[in-house]
C-alpha cells in the first residue's frame, strides 16, 4: 500500500509538469490553429537555457524564469518568421503540421553541437526530503507542484477575467468575426506566442528538474506526453488539458506500482487511446474555455 | 486499392533490387591490387536515441585510426575515411541505414559499431554485401554465428554479466553482496545481462531482490525506485545507458541522501556515463559507490600510444575524441580497422572477399610470426615476406572459428578526472566458478 501512496504524490509531481507543458501547447492549437511539433524541442532548449544559467551559478529557480523568457521570444519569433508566412500563403493544416516538424528537426540539429549529446543535470535542485503519510516528496518537487498550480490559477484569471483572454476567446472561436468587431486579432496571436511560449519554456526546464538529468533527445518525449495530455484533454480546451495532465501524471506511476514499469507509458496512452475510441473529440471538447459559446 | 498495392510491390521490388544490385557493386571488386580512390569506414551505430553515446565512441575509434594507416602510405595509396551512419538504436531505424550504407559506398573497406541494439538487424545486411564488420554487441545469438564478415572483440554478454556478479562476491573492500537489485534498460542489449547475471548470482548463494527492467528515456523513476528501494539490496547490478543519471539520483533522494552501492557493465566505462552519473549524483558518491567491470587493458605500449596521439590529434575533427582514450570499444574497433588494413596489404586486394579471412590470420597469428603494434611495423613487415601477429592498443585478439575473440576481465572503478582505476582481478577458479553457475 505504501508504494501506492508513495506513487500517488510522485504522481502530483509527473501531472504537474505535464500540465504546465500541454496548457501551453493546448492554448497555442486553439486559438492560432497550429499544431507545433515543435513544442518540444522549444522546451528543451529552453531547459538548456536554465542550464547555462544555472551553471554559471545561479539558482535554477531564475535560471527557470530565463527559460521562460527564452521560450516566449523563441516562440514568438518562430511564428512571425516562419509559421505565420505560410499560414499567410494558406498553406494548409497537414502543410502546417509539416512544416513544424522540419522546424523541430533543425532545433534538434542544430542544437546538437552547441550542446553535446550527453546528459547533464542542474545543480542542487534537489532540496530537502519530506515525507506525509507515505508520500515521500523533495521540497523542490512541492515547488513545482506550487508553480504549476499557480500557473494554472493565473491561466484561468487570464482566460475568464482580463481583456486579453476574452479577445483570445473570442479569436479562438471566430478569428473573423472577433477582427470585424474591432479585436486587434494579430496582436492578440503574438501575446498568445509569447504566453504559450512563456509556459512552453518553462515547462521546459521543469521537466527537466523532474528528470534530474537531460539530453537533447528528450524533447521529443517533453513533445508526445504533452501532445497526449491535450488531446486527452480535448485539443484546444485548456482545462481539458490540465485534466489530461491528472489522468496520464497518475496513472503512469500508479501502473509502474502496480505492473511492470517498463511499460507505464503503455498504459497511460493505451488509456488515452480508450477515451479516443470512445469519445474522439476529447474529455472537455466544447465546454473548455477557449470553446465557442454554446 | 488493388492498382496502389499491386504498385507498391512493384516500387518495393524495384527498391531492393537496385539496392541489391548496388550492393553486390560495393562489395566487390574485381580482386588482385588495392586500386585507387578513397577507401570508407563506415561507423553503424547509434548517434541519436537513448544509446546516442555509443557512436561518438566508435567514430573516435575511426578517427584515431585513420591517421595510423593514411601518414603511413595508406593501404596501398588509398586514403581512409571515416563516416558516420546513424541506426538511431532502433531496429527498425538500422536496417535501412545499413542498406543505404552498403549500396551508396562502394568504397567500404570495414563497418565498425553495430551495437546489441541494431547488430541482429544490421549483421546479415552488411555480410551479405561482404564488408567486414566489427560489432560491439553481446548478443549471444553471435556466440555461435555463421556470419564469415562478422567479427566480435569483445566477449559474449554473458562475460559481462558474469564478472559483474563476480565483483559482487569476490570484489575488493566490501563483503560479498547477497540481496542484489537488477536494474537495466528494457532495450535488448540491456535486457542480455539479466537471464545470466541472475542465474550466476542465485547458484553461487545470492538473491535477487527485484529485477526491474526500466524504460529507458523515460522522464522519471521515482516509481520504480521506491519499488526498488522497497526490496532492500545491497547492491544494484546496472546498465541502463542514457537513463543512468536519472535514476541513480533518485535512489540517493528517496534513500536520504545515501547511495547504494552500484555495479555496471563494461559499457558504464565511458566518459558520457560518467559525466552523467557524477553531474547526478556528485563525484564523491560516483567513486565511493561504484564498481565496474572492464576487459584488462593495459593502456600502454607503442600500439596504444600511437592510438592516443592520433585521438588527440583527432579533436580537431570531433572534439570529444579524446575522452575516449581508455573506452575499450574504441581501442577495439581502431584495432579492427588497422587489422583489416593490414588483411588488405597482406593479400594486395580491395576485394573483402579476399581479405576478410585474413583478419583472422593477422589477429590470431602463428607461433612464427612476427609480432607488430602498429600499421607502420605491419607493412614494413609484411614487404619483407613475413607472416604477421598484430597486437594493438586493445591487446591481444584470439579469435575462434565462430570470429570471437574473448579476453579475461579485470574489476575496475573511476578517478575524479574519469580514468579507469583497476580495483581488483577475479582468479581463474572465481571465473570458473561464475561461468559455471551462469551455465
Amino acid at each position: 500500500m505504501d508504494l501506492y501512496v508513495a506513487a500517488f504524490g510522485f504522481g502530483l509531481v509527473g501531472m504537474s509538469v505535464i500540465a504546465i507543458a500541454a496548457v501551453g501547447f493546448t492554448m497555442q492549437f486553439g486559438i492560432t490553429n497550429m499544431i507545433n511539433l515543435a513544442y518540444g524541442e522549444v522546451m528543451i532548449s529552453s531547459a538548456y537555457v536554465a542550464y547555462y544559467v544555472n551553471k554559471a551559478g545561479v539558482t535554477i529557480w531564475v535560471g527557470m524564469i530565463a527559460g521562460a523568457l527564452f521560450g516566449a521570444v523563441f516562440s514568438f519569433l518562430l511564428n512571425r518568421f516562419v509559421y505565420a508566412p505560410f499560414q499567410r500563403k494558406g498553406t494548409s493544416h497537414i502543410g502546417m503540421v509539416i512544416v513544424s516538424l522540419a522546424v523541430s528537426l533543425m532545433i534538434a540539429n542544430l542544437l546538437l553541437p552547441i550542446v553535446g549529446y550527453y546528459s547533464v543535470s542542474y545543480q542542487d535542485t534537489t532540496g530537502g526530503l519530506l515525507r506525509a503519510g507515505g508520500i515521500v516528496l523533495t521540497t523542490n518537487q512541492i515547488a513545482i507542484i506550487g508553480v504549476a498550480v499557480v500557473l494554472m490559477l493565473l491561466i484561468h484569471g487570464l482566460l475568464r477575467y482580463t481583456r486579453l483572454g476574452k479577445a483570445m476567446r473570442a479569436t479562438a472561436a471566430n478569428p473573423t468575426l472577433a477582427r470585424n468587431c474591432g479585436i486587434p486579432t494579430q496582436r492578440v496571436i503574438d501575446a498568445v506566442w509569447l504566453i504559450t511560449g512563456a509556459l512552453c519554456g518553462l515547462a521546459g526546464v521543469v521537466a527537466a528538474m523532474n528528470s534530474d538529468s537531460f539530453a537533447i533527445s528528450n524533447g521529443a518525449g517533453f513533445l508526445i506526453t504533452a501532445l497526449a495530455a491535450a488531446v486527452l484533454g480535448g485539443a484546444g480546451q485548456p482545462y481539458g488539458a490540465m485534466i489530461g495532465a491528472v489522468i496520464i501524471g497518475l496513472v503512469t506511476e500508479l501502473s509502474a506500482a502496480a505492473w511492470a514499469p517498463e511499460y507505464k507509458e503503455v498504459v497511460a496512452f493505451g488509456i488515452l487511446v480508450l477515451v479516443m475510441v470512445l469519445r474522439p473529440q476529447g474529455l472537455l471538447a466544447k465546454r473548455g474555455a477557449l470553446a465557442a459559446a454554446g | 486499392m488493388k492498382t496502389f498495392h499491386a504498385r507498391m510491390r512493384f516500387g518495393s521490388a524495384a527498391c531492393s533490387l537496385a539496392v541489391l544490385m548496388l550492393a553486390a557493386c560495393g562489395g566487390g571488386s574485381s580482386g588482385g591490387g588495392l586500386g585507387s580512390g578513397d577507401l570508407l569506414v563506415g561507423v553503424l551505430a547509434p548517434f541519436s536515441g537513448a544509446d546516442a553515446g555509443l557512436g561518438p565512441a566508435y567514430y573516435a575509434a575511426c578517427l584515431a585510426a585513420a591517421p595510423a594507416i593514411n601518414n603511413n602510405g595508406g593501404v596501398g595509396g588509398r586514403q581512409v575515411k571515416c563516416q558516420q551512419f546513424d541506426t538511431r538504436g532502433e531496429p527498425a531505424d538500422a536496417a535501412p541505414a545499413a542498406s543505404a550504407m552498403v549500396a551508396g559506398n562502394s568504397n567500404l573497406m570495414a563497418v565498425v559499431g553495430c551495437t546489441s541494439d541494431e547488430a541482429s538487424a544490421v549483421a546479415p545486411i552488411v555480410d551479405k554485401a561482404h564488408i567486414p564488420m566489427f560489432c560491439m554487441t553481446g548478443q549471444s545469438e553471435f556466440n555461435k554465428t555463421n556470419l564469415k564478415y562478422f567479427h566480435r572483440l569483445v566477449p559474449a554478454d554473458v562475460y559481462d554479466a558474469f564478472a559483474m556478479v563476480g565483483s559482487a562476491l569476490y570484489g575488493p573492500n566490501h563483503a560479498p553482496y547477497k540481496n542484489a537489485a537488477l536494474v537495466f534498460g528494457d532495450d535488448i542489449g540491456s535486457q542480455a545481462f539479466v537471464d545470466p547475471a541472475t542465474k550466476a548470482f542465485t547458484k553461487l548463494g545470492g538473491k535477487i531482490a527485484i529485477n526491474q527492467p526500466i524504460k529507458l528515456g523515460a522522464s522519471s523513476y521515482r516509481t520504480e525506485v521506491a519499488a526498488m528501494l522497497k526490496s532492500n539490496p545491497d547492491v544494484i547490478l546496472t546498465e541502463a545507458l542514457g537513463s543512468a543519471g536519472t535514476y541513480l539520483k533518485e535512489v540517493k533522494t528517496q534513500n536520504g541522501g545515501k547511495m547504494i552501492p552500484f555495479i555496471g557493465t563494461s559499457a558504464t566505462i565511458d566518459p558520457t556515463w560518467f559525466q552523467q552519473v557524477r553531474d547526478a549524483i556528485g563525484i564523491d558518491d560516483l567513486l565511493k559507490y561504484y564498481a565496474g567491470v572492464d576487459l584488462g587493458y593495459t593502456f600502454s605500449g607503442p600500439a596504444y600510444s600511437e592510438f592516443l596521439t592520433n585521438l588527440n590529434a583527432a579533436a580537431s575533427t570531433f572534439k570529444d575524441a579524446p575522452k575516449y582514450k581508455q573506452r575499450g570499444s574504441t581501442l577495439h574497433l581502431y584495432d579492427g580497422i588497422i587489422m583489416t588494413a593490414l588483411a588488405m596489404v597482406a593479400t594486395n586486394s580491395a576485394d573483402p572477399k579476399v581479405y576478410n579471412s585474413k583478419i583472422i590470420d593477422i589477429a590470431n597469428g602463428t607461433s612464427s610470426a612476427t609480432v607488430v603494434n602498429t600499421y607502420k611495423d605491419g607493412v614494413a613487415a609484411l614487404k619483407a615476406g613475413k607472416s604477421i601477429r598484430f597486437v594493438g592498443a586493445g591487446g591481444e585478439n584470439n579469435f575462434d572459428q565462430y570470429n570471437n575473440s574473448q579476453s579475461g576481465y579485470i574489476l575496475v572503478g573511476y578517478d575524479k578526472d574519469g580514468n579507469e582505476v583497476t580495483v581488483g582481478h577475479l582468479t581463474p577458479d572465481q571465473t570458473s566458478k561464475l561461468i559455471a553457475a551462469g551455465g
